[in-house]
């Protein structure tokens, strides 16, 4: 049980929490590179994201209300997403600028 | 001819620390995380404090001494408070849990409070030239320990990943500190020459904020535009 609770610890360690805007520019960013034409396959998406499907679900649902991608089963980027994409880099090298940590 | 210089360069600095604030917006408006809001609050009372001043040097002589004297004593108070708020954004910046949350809301809940309270103090009549001309001295040196730990902050974070690029940010919180320094000169021996130092360093500070923005914001659009055309 220690262990157990130690080594859970150490991962939470490792791995920094993701908050909901990093996972949005994560997802954004894969979509951006799967740009070839083909269609978008969940499973893969949610491999390269490193969360549950049913939380993929939850994001792609609230990534299409808020209109940066254009499908919630095929999903592409929109131009508001592109921006979104853009902004984000933007701000993070503006806050590494600054001398902000940003996890 | 001084005052006219002074109140141009006041109103210089507003107007830079209002673009600024638009900027020092955005670290907040990405990520929705409340540590980053000192940014914009404390540019946000820099240029207030940087308007008042303005307003009040212009009006020196026009306005009732009592009046005048509140109005230096609620900038003096306030720009104290804006150094405050960036560095605890910066003192936050390096603690990303929850407990850290609570306690940035619970400093900023209390920092505020305590800027009200003093601007309450400081409308009481009977306050004397020689309790301003203290009190200034005090908040002087106390700014120049805040922004001491901003530019130690900002060199260990640029120490820690050397970029050309962000050596600029810890070497204008330097020109600010100089600037502050300056000032506290002039305080001392009451030397012009020191006086318009400190104003040209904090204009210099400024500048370098500015185009560190500019290069952020706008090279990056540019080039994220190429990229989109190819």
């Amino acid at each position: 049980m220690d262990l157990f609770t130690k080594s859970k610890r150490g991962l939470e360690m490792k791995i920094a929490r993701r908050d909901k805007m990093k996972i949005y520019n994560d997802l954004l960013s894969i979509l951006q590179s799967e740009i070839n034409g083909e269609e978008v396959i969940l499973t893969r998406l949610q491999l390269k994201l490193n969360v549950p499907f049913d939380r993929l679900k939850v994001y792609l649902k609230q990534l299409r209300e808020l209109d940066l991608i254009n499908d919630e089963t095929s999903p592409k980027l929109t131009k508001k997403g592109k921006q979104y994409i853009h902004e984000y880099e933007k701000v993070l090298d503006f806050m590494k600028r600054m001398g902000l940590k940003y996890q | 001819m001084y005052e006219e210089i002074r109140t141009a360069i006041e109103v210089i600095s507003a107007i830079m620390c209002f673009i600024l604030l638009r900027f020092m917006i955005k670290p907040y408006e990405i990520t929705g995380e409340s540590r980053y809001l000192g940014l914009p609050l404390g540019f946000g009372f820099l240029g207030v404090t940087h308007a008042i001043s303005a307003f009040a040097y212009y009006m020196e002589s026009y306005l009732p001494i009592i009046f005048s004297r509140n109005i230096f004593y609620i900038q003096l108070i306030a720009r104290t408070f804006a150094f405050l708020f960036i560095a605890i954004t910066y003192y936050f910046s390096k603690k990303p849990n929850k407990n850290s949350r609570l306690t940035w809301k619970i400093s900023l809940i209390l920092f505020i409070a305590l800027l009200l309270a003093s601007l309450l103090i400081v409308s009481i009549p009977d306050l004397t030239i020689q309790i301003y001309r203290l009190t200034r001295s005090y908040l002087r040196v106390f700014n120049l320990i805040i922004i001491l730990y901003i530019c130690t902050h900002t060199f260990r974070s640029h120490i820690a990943k050397p970029d050309p690029k962000t050596i600029w940010i810890p070497l204008g919180y330097v020109f600010l500190a100089v600037s502050q320094y300056s000032l506290l000169l002039w305080q001392f021996d009451g030397g012009i020459y020191a006086f318009f130092a400190g104003l040209i360093f904090r204009l210099i500070f400024l500048s370098v904020f500015l185009i560190v923005t500019y290069g952020s914001f706008y090279q990056i659009k540019k080039r994220s535009r190429d990229e989109d055309r190819t």
